[in-house]
């Protein structure tokens, strides 16, 4: 079965690399992407760069890679070796940008990948002034799922001198991370 | 649907039923048709959303049927919801996650009473404390599953280096990957963590699986003093080796699914409460079971039968009794006596299962 397995991965990963077609394309990446909830598959994924190739499809003009590629991230990122993987690979700025995402649901696994990545190292960068003023909106959007995570950010990973200084910070510029349209 | 995003109730874009896949290559074609979709912690809920359902007056079979799959905190049907003509659409809230994500895969494209069932995740329902919850949840579980936490409790639990294993309640008590990180959460909330994933199958998780959906498993359970005559019947597959059923199943059986809907009425959760009693009972079977036991433990230790406080005297008695029994069963020489439903506090023996 273990070998089974990581000739399945690679054959997603290898078909992946070659086909064409977008939709194709598509359901590998949505299938990777579920496979990355399980962490028996994660000595596989890292074997295959499945890592680097969710982080790669970040900067996709797809948006239904990113909104896939974002999710794969969110569900391995919390494993210890993966975190440290992605932050070494200067992942968090990537995932920053999928905040500004009109797609919800990327928006959302970003929120809780940028949670999952918080280590004392780490912190300053996830929990940058720009990062904490796009919660704050977040958390007064009417999309509970989104109000509830961004609410969590504020709470858990952030200090409240941290979001009193985003908040002085909103009132006085207009310029900021849009919300996610519907 | 508008396919807006907005509060609890209102048709949310991942309520959407996403047309089958035609398309995928023949080698990763699965058993079902199922759409692309890829499911992360925040999609997943322990509320569910029921579409679908025939406007028969079927409230009572429906959550019966949901029942199988664990325990069920809530349940009510959303009026506000937009639905087919002669349907209604129900919300159902489960205790665990995993029982939500079970009941999710096999009741969804279910016929029920003659229409098809479209059941999805309502995550939307959740306050901020269940998704907060829910996210440490998660944590804990990739925590334990790829064994990396520091454990504070000395003794700990023998098992191998890396499995995703069953949830285990008597893990430790606390896990911190951070230093930074277990600042900001209260080491004593603790939850059971998710053990089922959407891509892998567990033999042993199989085998309980198919005894949650078994269709003899229905009668057994239409009394309680029925399902403890008929213990030894419906548990075959649990007596060599003499195991305990994953918490999942232990939750479910201890939920008496008979006529009556008053038991499955929406109680109000004193879910902190609970949680308080079951951390307390926790944190003594972990340090009692390593004393206790005297066997040599190989593979991971199954989780010990949580004592679960039912707020309910005659369901507390029910659970009571059936613990018991499978206690009997589990034992090869039963040597011990019925507790009685007072003594809360003490938890029965389990033999440990030597993995395969």
């Amino acid at each position: 079965m273990e070998l089974g397995r990581l000739e399945y991965l690679q054959a997603l990963v290898t078909e992946f690399q070659v086909t064409d077609s977008t939709e194709a394309k598509e359901q590998v990446l949505a299938n990777l992407a579920n496979f990355a909830y399980d962490p028996s598959n994660y000595e596989y994924l890292r074997q295959l760069q499945v890592l680097d190739l969710f982080l790669d499809m970040l900067t996709e003009d797809s948006e239904t890679l990113v909104e896939f590629a974002m999710g794969g991230l969110c569900n391995l990122c919390l494993d210890k070796t993966n975190k440290e993987y992605i932050l070494e690979a200067n992942g968090v700025e990537p995932i920053i940008n999928c905040l500004s995402s009109s797609n919800e649901e990327t928006v959302m696994s970003a929120v809780t990948t940028l949670m999952f990545l918080t280590t004392p190292r780490s912190r300053a960068q996830t929990t940058a002034l720009p990062v904490v003023e796009c919660m704050l909106r977040f958390s007064l959007s009417a999309n509970t799922r989104l109000s509830n995570l961004a609410s969590i950010f504020l709470q858990d990973y952030c200090s409240p001198p941290q979001v009193e200084e985003a908040r002085n910070l909103s009132r006085h510029t207009a310029v900021g991370i849009p919300l996610p349209k519907d | 649907a508008a396919g807006s995003s907005g509060g609890p109730g209102t048709p949310c874009r991942h309520h959407a039923q996403l047309g089958a896949c035609e398309s995928r290559a023949k080698y990763r074609e699965g058993w079902r048709p199922r759409a692309v979709k890829v499911y992360t912690i925040n999609l997943e809920s322990r509320y569910l959303l029921i579409q679908g359902v025939p406007a028969l007056g079927v409230m009572k079979e429906l959550v019966e049927q949901f029942a199988l799959y664990g325990a069920i905190e809530e349940y009510h049907a959303l009026d506000e919801y937009p639905a087919e003509q002669f349907t209604e659409v129900y919300l159902i809230k489960f205790k665990k996650l995993q029982c939500a994500r079970m009941a999710k895969k096999k009741m969804d494209e279910r016929s029920f009473f003659g229409s098809l069932l479209h059941v999805c995740y309502a995550p939307e329902f959740e306050t901020v404390q269940e998704t907060r919850e829910k996210l440490q949840d998660r944590r804990k579980y990739i925590a334990k599953a790829t064994n990396q936490r520091d454990c504070f409790v000395s003794k700990k639990v023998e098992g191998p280096k890396k499995t995703a294993s069953k949830n285990s309640e008597h893990d430790c008590p606390w896990s911190t990957l951070e230093s930074h990180v277990a600042s900001y959460w209260d080491p004593s909330c603790f939850t059971s963590s998710p053990g089922v994933s959407h891509n892998t199958a567990y033999p042993s998780g199989n085998q309980n699986q198919s005894l949650l959906t078994s269709p003899h498993y229905d009668n057994n359970c239409a009394e309680i003093s029925g399902y403890v005559g008929q213990n030894t019947s419906l548990t075959p597959s649990v007596h060599p080796g003499g195991h305990t059923p994953p918490a999942s199943l232990m939750q479910q059986r201890m939920v008496p699914a008979y006529s009556g809907i008053d038991r499955f009425m929406p109680r109000t959760t004193h879910l902190q409460e609970r949680k308080r009693k079951r951390e307390e009972g926790n944190k003594f079977s972990l340090i009692g079971t390593s004393e206790d036991n005297t066997e040599v433990v190989i593979g991971p230790q199954l989780p010990e039968v949580p004592k679960v406080d039912m707020d309910d005297e005659s369901l507390n008695t029910s659970a009571t009794l059936i613990r018991n029994k499978l206690k009997e069963v589990a034992d090869s020489v039963s040597t011990t006596s019925v507790e009685k439903p007072e003594s809360s506090s003490a938890k029965p023996l389990v033999k440990q299962r030597r993995r395969i």
